[in-house]
């Protein structure tokens, strides 16, 4: 497509695109063909493109006694994320209060941040398992994007909608929209809005934790759950990471890696000691930071509404069903 | 914009081993760049990272104290990868740092109080650095009474012998000394840390209280503060817990929606008593 | 079909009832209903009341042996297909619980709807799900599809032949005719016409979405190290990060840490977020060890599983 092309002419592009039948991640396009806006969702989230999954901090190389760091923190070409939804969208604005807060900037997410345009795109078709209106979301909000995508079928409405987005205006591949292709959008628009039937009721689960922490619940919540690591990698607002460091005789780098804690090594004191012993204090925490913890410190429930979690665990864990128990008090 | 990850270069001036089992060392480092020696200003409490490109980093609490001019000490227990390399490098060796983080102890609240510290085993080291800076002439006039408790398991674990042994001839700071067992060369006192607590029996009323130890002294010694009607706002302590970031970022070290390496290390059990008991 | 789930099902739950009444269990562990259609979910139920959350259908796919050992100190009812009383057999063999601790609820298995393979079957995402004798409804939004059930299994359920659990406790049905609907694994049978090259760049390209979630491991009753290899620090044995060679390395070593205690039930492969294909290394591997040792896992309680036992007759030849 002639303006994929384009854009990758300029820029480094980044959209979803298909690993294997039903498998999608967001990555670096090599390839127009490659591009996939079909699909609903990809699994690996949007998050990935300003929080990979693997990457390199700095390299080092030691000659002698004296060592020598060479950062990887530059971002050489200005990048554009086409394609993401809304409710990965607004998890960029979650993670931001973590990494690009007041405290710290992290550097390597900021400059991603900086350098990248958004192309946001609405979700015509949401899932059943879609539950963004609940979290402050929805299948077209816009809020985060620079620009905004809607399928009309043979084409696609763009709203500009920053000055990132403005510098779109002039673009070759772009013409003024009429009346008929705006009043398409807004039905488009209205007909996904009225798909999102299931209200989460997420309103206060903050207070009911804070009456939970010993409660019985955690040890049936925990239960079927495998202690494996899909949801958090696969959610968009999940951000935990290790860093390690890689050494090859006299060269290596610092890398830092998603990680999980769910894992059983996570919180793992090198006297031995483990805050978290068991599955039912990892799981725990999980849904603790989620609608408890991370809402203390800024006011948002660290959860977008993808559904992700639901559809990919292994054991069919239900984020819906369990916010509904918590809400509930916890008995089962 | 500076990126909080990078280390600062900074040489091993001098190593020491401290205790007699060979699994504490302290390293005096020193800052290879002066622009960096002139950027650091840190209280006692605070913490670095210590990295060792191949290695890893870790976090560990600085030992010296900010009025000490030229050299950050850190005492290292010999535990994992890192902390093993820390114990094999030489005079000379580069370590990298990154700091000062976390909030240090609450040096202002303390001013025009008295001090009690009550450390155990090798969680000394930031006490060392508390005690150091309130005994320097600039600071001793901004707090009244000092009192040190100290204990070790015996004689030969005890940290910075020589710096007990300096404390011990001044007028102007109580310390007490204590080691769970004796040796035959051992003169001074003998005894539990809670239990020599009881017996020193220091006044509450408008004292701070500090303390940093083993979970199982911190277990004993707390009900002993509390029976001398300590109230949880005026004991501090130091919390560990495993890090990565050491900023607030990666997510492992948080309690509650607090993160040990930014909102602490250092809490006061009030603040602690609100907190999921998660570490 | 579903009237044979339907018997099986109450058979199930009437056990479940009669097991917690007389106290011979603290916990059944079995299959509830999913929240989604093609989809059933591990529970674990503790009273009789409780019992009829119990269900039995073409999703009930976990092998359930792998949350063992998380109740080594309770008395588990456990649901098992037949691989997955393999497993528990395997186990047993590994002394990772004692006998008297497990009571195993045998079903033999009409095999499992491969719920991935359906959902490429049709565009569009899937709201219900009906069976009716061999065939499978599916109905969208605007669709509505028929598919014969035979052509929707997994792989690993296409090639079983061990589908009546052994020595279980109970068995909650009539025991299965065992012939396989194909006689070599079709992902085994493209893999074995391979040359080495081709072999090696079919297994990049799967392991090469992995994204180190470790659900195929988790998924599995035979990884239960507290301290898995990939773990260790020290000495550190791989990177954690997405390096081919790292997450190559990954694969091969879990794939061969199965050989002689893989049951072949197909969990690792059904857990992958990425849907990478897991099955064809350890039935290939399952094979060569049949081969080699005479020795399948899990079938004959009293055979010694041939890689972690020392026999004076074992053949030395490789030892130059």
């Amino acid at each position: 497509m002639p303006f994929l092309q384009s854009l990758m002419d300029e820029y480094d592009l980044f959209a979803p695109a298909q690993l294997a039948e039903g498998v999608s991640v967001y990555k670096k396009i090599d390839q127009t063909e490659e591009v996939d806006l079909s699909i609903s969702n990809a699994q690996k989230p949007a998050k990935e493109i300003f929080f990979p999954q693997s990457e390199t901090m700095f390299r080092y190389e030691k000659a002698g006694k004296e060592s020598r760091i060479t950062s990887t923190e530059e971002i050489k070409r200005n990048r554009i994320l086409l394609g993401a939804r809304p409710c990965d969208i607004q998890a960029f604005s979650l993670i931001d209060h973590v990494f690009a807060g007041k405290e710290y900037t992290d550097t390597y997410y900021v400059n991603k941040r900086k350098a990248t345009t958004i192309i946001g795109m609405g979700c015509d078709h949401p899932l059943s398992t879609c539950f963004c209106s609940s979290l402050n979301g929805g299948p077209f909000q816009r809020e985060g994007s620079d620009l905004f995508l809607i399928d009309l079928g043979e084409s696609y409405l763009v709203e500009l909608l920053t000055e990132k987005g403005m510098a779109f205006q002039k673009n070759k591949f772009f013409e003024e929209a009429n009346e008929k292709e705006i009043s398409l959008a807004k039905g488009v628009e209205g007909k996904a809005a009225e798909k999102i039937k299931a209200a989460i009721p997420v309103e206060g689960i903050e207070k009911r934790l804070d009456q939970m922490m010993e409660s019985p619940y955690w040890d049936r919540v925990q239960e079927k759950c495998l202690g494996c690591r899909v949801c958090t990698y696969l959610c968009p607002t999940c951000h935990c990471f290790d860093i390690m460091d890689e050494a090859r005789t006299n060269k290596g780098r610092r890398v830092r890696n998603w990680d999980s804690c769910l894992s059983s090594l996570y919180s793992q004191e090198t006297s031995g000691h483990n805050p978290r012993p068991t599955n039912r204090e990892r799981t725990r925490q999980r849904l603790m930071h989620k609608f408890n913890y991370f809402p203390k410190n800024f006011d948002r429930i660290a959860c977008v509404g993808c559904g992700r979690c639901t559809l990919y665990c292994p054991a069919h864990f239900d984020i819906r069903q369990t916010i509904k128990e918590i809400q509930e008090g916890g008995d089962k | 914009m500076n990126n909080p990850y990078f280390p600062v270069p900074t040489v091993v001036k001098k190593a020491l081993v401290e205790t007699s089992d060979r699994m504490l060392r302290t390293l005096e480092l020193r800052f290879l760049k002066d622009e960096d020696a002139q950027a650091f200003h840190f209280v006692p409490g605070q913490f670095c990272e210590l990295s060792l490109l191949g290695k890893g980093e870790a976090p560990f609490g600085i030992a010296s104290s900010p009025t000490e001019n030229g050299s950050l000490k850190f005492t290292i227990n010999k535990a994992g990868v890192v902390t093993t390399a820390l114990h094999h490098i030489e005079e000379g060796a580069e370590v990298g740092i990154r700091g000062p983080l976390g909030n240090g102890y609450p040096i202002d609240l303390f001013q025009g109080k008295n001090v009690l510290v009550i450390g155990g085993g090798f969680a000394f080291t930031t006490l060392r650095s508390l005690v150091t800076y309130f005994l320097h002439p600039e600071n001793r006039n901004k707090v009244k009474d000092i009192t040190v408790i100290y204990g070790a398991r015996t004689p030969g674990l005890l940290l910075y012998k020589e710096e007990l042994a300096e404390w011990a001839k001044r007028s102007d700071i109580r310390l007490v000394v204590t080691v769970d067992q004796g040796d035959k060369d051992w003169k001074g006192k003998v005894g539990l840390v809670p239990n020599v607590l009881e017996e020193a029996a220091p006044a509450a009323e408008n004292t701070y209280a500090v303390i940093c130890g083993p979970p199982i002294m911190i277990k004993f010694t707390f009900p002993k503060l509390m029976a001398l009607r300590f109230p949880n706002e005026r004991i501090y302590t130091s919390l560990e817990k495993r890090m990565k970031c050491g900023i607030g970022k990666c997510g492992r070290c948080n309690i509650g929606h607090l993160y040990v390496c930014k909102d602490g290390p250092v809490f006061s059990y009030a603040q602690l008593e609100k907190l999921p008991r998660d570490y | 079909m579903e009237q044979t789930h339907k018997a099986i099902q109450d058979s199930i739950r009437e056990k479940a009832k009669e097991l917690l009444s007389s106290k011979k269990v603290d916990v059944i562990v079995g299959f509830g209903e999913g929240t989604l259609p093609l989809r059933a979910t591990p529970i674990f139920i503790r009273s009789q009341e409780e019992a009829d959350r119990l269900i039995w259908n073409s999703y009930c796919e976990n092998n359930l042996a792998t949350y063992l050992y998380k109740l080594s100190q309770f008395k588990v009812g456990l649901v098992v297909k037949g691989c997955d009383a393999r497993s528990v057999i395997a186990l047993s063999r590994e002394k990772r619980f004692k006998h008297d601790q497990l009571y195993l609820i045998g079903v033999p298995c009409q095999r499992m709807v491969d719920r991935r393979k359906v959902k490429k079957a049709v565009k569009g995402e899937i709201l219900r799900v009906g069976e009716q004798g061999d065939e499978i409804t599916v109905e969208g939004e605007d669709f509505k599809k028929v598919l014969k059930r035979d052509d929707f299994l997994y792989p690993s359920c296409q090639v079983c032949i061990h589908r009546t659990p052994a020595k279980a406790d109970v068995l909650v049905g009539n025991p299965a005719e065992e012939s396989p609907l194909v006689e070599v694994h079709p992902d085994v049978k493209d893999f074995e016409k391979m040359s080495p090259e081709e072999r090696w760049r079919y297994f990049e390209k799967e392991a090469g979405r992995c994204i180190r979630c470790y659900a195929c491991r988790e998924a599995c009753p035979m990884c239960y190290c507290t301290e898995c290899f990939v773990d260790s620090s020290n000495p550190k044995w791989i990177d954690k990060g997405l390096s081919p060679s790292d997450v190559d390395f990954y694969h091969i070593v879990r794939a061969y840490h199965q050989s002689g205690r893989c049951s072949g039930c197909g969990a690792c492969e059904r857990a992958c977020p990425m849907e990478i294909k897991l099955t064809y290394l350890t039935q290939k591997l399952n094979q060569d060890v049949k081969e080699l040792f005479g020795f399948e896992t899990g079938v004959d309680p009293d055979a010694s599983p041939p890689l972690s036992t020392y026999d004076i007759e074992d053949r030395q030849e490789f030892i130059k």
